[in-house]
């Protein structure tokens, strides 16, 4: 009996070290951003505020326009998902229904493309970008983030496709559907769960990219989240109260995204690696 | 290959076929936008001067002028060298860590989000968070990393500012970022490996650690394999957590390949030369892409 109970110590201890890696610094980070500046001065360091104050909020939502790189993150993520998850679900469609020649070759060709390393993008694009008058806008970051996304939303969404069978889109299209017909009503919401774990995956990418975003859309205004607090300079020094508060208010919403699907996103996220 | 493939096409399967390439039209548009237009660019450029700071020059053709450059250019061999570094420490690294993980998460507990969120944050934090957090960890006065110390009645290091302790301190946020993710791989590849292995060799008196040396190493080596690979991919143009927690100092001794290729066009404004490091970094992450693409190879439309 005690044998027993000695192991659920064992089981739960296992656990709590695990949980306690991936939250310690989030955590750590939560208790800086509401300590006092005079607090952070103070040697030996405190580990809880003994004074809690959400000064450090204020300042981060008056003094810097966090709001502004919050909705251009938001709108960046949002809108490279759409296009990453549409032109992978319809390249992943063709891959596997519609029996094209060397399928398998067309996509290793795509992963292969989409898997360039960004640094090497980085310099042609910022000249393609500021050719077509799109840098520090939305679109010089959208484009590129759909593609960062594309071999994880392609290969999740091929291994969904591939379980729905066949008959249920030909009944469809005895019906009157046409193949996109039977892909937009038969498909599609079968598989609902491959694509929105496609989009969330998608979503983190994109709301994750730092290099090109630094790159491709450098000034204050048109800044997302990682670059905006990354850049965010104090009067004299870095001002780390501010910048844990800034840290926390980027680090809840995709906590939420995460919270809420975290199912999906293991399965979306191990799928393309362990089915190989 | 057998007949019913050989035989000809009738006018439906013809129809299928031109909407499956139309189906794949707007993806490989979009690369072709995103990637291999750019890409072709940058090779055009890293055979050409172009020096933003010096418009007067204009781009002349310079034939390997630049790759020849980056022969003798000291701080690009420090960078490469330092490259080569982070991917030997942290690759490894977040493998045995990550390995760790999967094993303590692979138990059958009665509430499993902590465990889960445990693993999914760390991968889900952007990386420049994760170097400005370790960046605070390391910070001379209020960091964790100096108050332990402290606490056992050492002297404080300055981490940040002394290369080899800079060193040491991007490659624990580097393995701390993205060791969860390899776990997450890892995890999955333990849940597929049938209980009965180890009911068997239970049965033959085998203890825990023959049975992780004989079972599970051996059945996770699929993935371990994808682990590495990505892990590297990803090492290769390690930028994020090292500009986030030194930008390359003290002096140039954090700087990575793909830091060196951000500075020298970004600051320096140097395009021709950038894209000739841009060009030597794509076609050593293009030879472990195919030994991943290769290993990974399989036909969608068979199932």
């Amino acid at each position: 009996m005690s044998l027993l109970r000695n192991r659920r110590v064992l089981i739960i201890l296992a656990g709590l070290i695990v949980a306690a890696n991936g939250f310690f610094p989030a955590l750590w980070i939560l208790f800086t951003s509401f300590k006092t500046e005079v607090e952070l001065m103070r040697v030996p360091i405190t580990i809880i505020p003994q004074a809690p104050t959400i000064e450090n909020y204020i300042r981060v939502f008056v003094d810097q326009p966090i709001l502004r790189f919050l909705f251009n993150s938001v709108v960046v993520a949002v809108l490279s998902t759409l296009l990453c998850v549409t032109c992978s679900a319809l390249a992943a469609y063709a891959l596997v229904r519609l029996r094209l020649p060397g399928a398998g070759v067309i996509l290793s060709v795509l992963l292969a493309i989409a898997m360039f390393p960004l640094i090497s993008m980085m310099v042609p694009l910022f000249q393609v970008m500021r050719d077509l008058g799109l840098l520090n806008t939305w679109w010089a970051l959208i484009f590129p983030h759909a593609v960062l996304s594309m071999p994880v939303c392609t290969l999740v969404l091929i291994s969904f496709f591939q379980d729905i069978p066949r008959d249920l889109e030909n009944a469809a299209m005895i019906d009157g559907c046409t193949r996109l017909g039977a892909l937009w009503h038969v498909v599609i919401p079968l598989t609902a769960p491959g694509v929105f774990t496609a989009g969330i995956l998608a979503f983190v990418n994109s709301w994750d990219e730092f290099l090109l975003a630094l790159t491709l859309s450098p000034r204050v205004a048109s800044r997302t989240l990682p670059v905006g607090i990354t850049l965010y300079q104090g009067e004299f020094s870095f001002p780390w109260p501010i910048i844990s508060a800034a840290l926390i208010v980027a680090i809840v919403p995709i906590c939420i995204v995460i919270a809420i699907f975290q199912e999906r996103v293991v399965s979306g996220l191990t799928s393309g690696g362990v089915k190989g | 290959m057998s007949d019913a493939i050989r035989h000809r096409l009738t006018p439906l399967e013809r129809a299928e076929r031109r909407l499956g390439f139309a189906m794949l039209a707007p993806a490989f548009l979009l690369l072709a936008a995103v990637v291999l237009y750019p890409i072709a660019e940058l090779i055009r450029n890293s055979f050409h001067f172009n020096h933003l700071a010096q418009p007067w020059m204009g781009t002349p053709f310079v034939g390997f002028e630049n790759y020849v450059k980056a022969l003798g250019d000291d701080r690009f061999h420090e960078a490469v060298l330092h490259t080569v570094l982070y991917i030997l420490v942290t690759v490894p690294g977040a493998v045995v860590i990550g390995l760790g993980l999967a094993l303590l998460a692979n138990q059958p507990f009665r509430v499993k989000w902590p465990v889960r969120l445990g693993l999914l944050l760390p991968w889900a934090l952007p990386l420049v968070f994760a170097g400005l957090i370790f960046r605070w960890f390391f910070e001379y006065n209020q960091g964790i990393a100096n108050a332990m110390l402290r606490g056992l009645g050492l002297e404080p290091l300055n981490w940040l500012t002394s290369p080899g302790l800079a060193f040491f301190a991007i490659c624990l946020a580097i393995i701390w970022k993205s060791s969860s993710f390899v776990a997450l791989v890892l995890l999955a590849g333990l849940q597929t490996i049938p209980k009965s292995f180890y009911e068997a060799a239970e049965v033959d008196g085998a203890t825990k650690w023959q049975q992780f040396r004989e079972i599970t190493l051996p059945m996770l080596r699929p993935a371990i394999f994808v682990a590495l690979i990505f892990r590297t991919i990803t090492a290769i143009q390690t930028f994020d957590i090292p500009y986030a927690m030194t930008n390359g100092g003290p002096g140039n001794s954090t700087e990575t390949l793909a830091m060196y290729i951000h500075k020298t066009t970004v600051d320096f404004l140097d395009l021709g030369y950038g894209s000739a490091l841009a060009v030597l970094m794509f076609l050593v992450s293009a030879v472990i892409t195919s030994v991943y693409l290769r290993h990974t190879r399989r036909d969608p439309g068979r199932h």
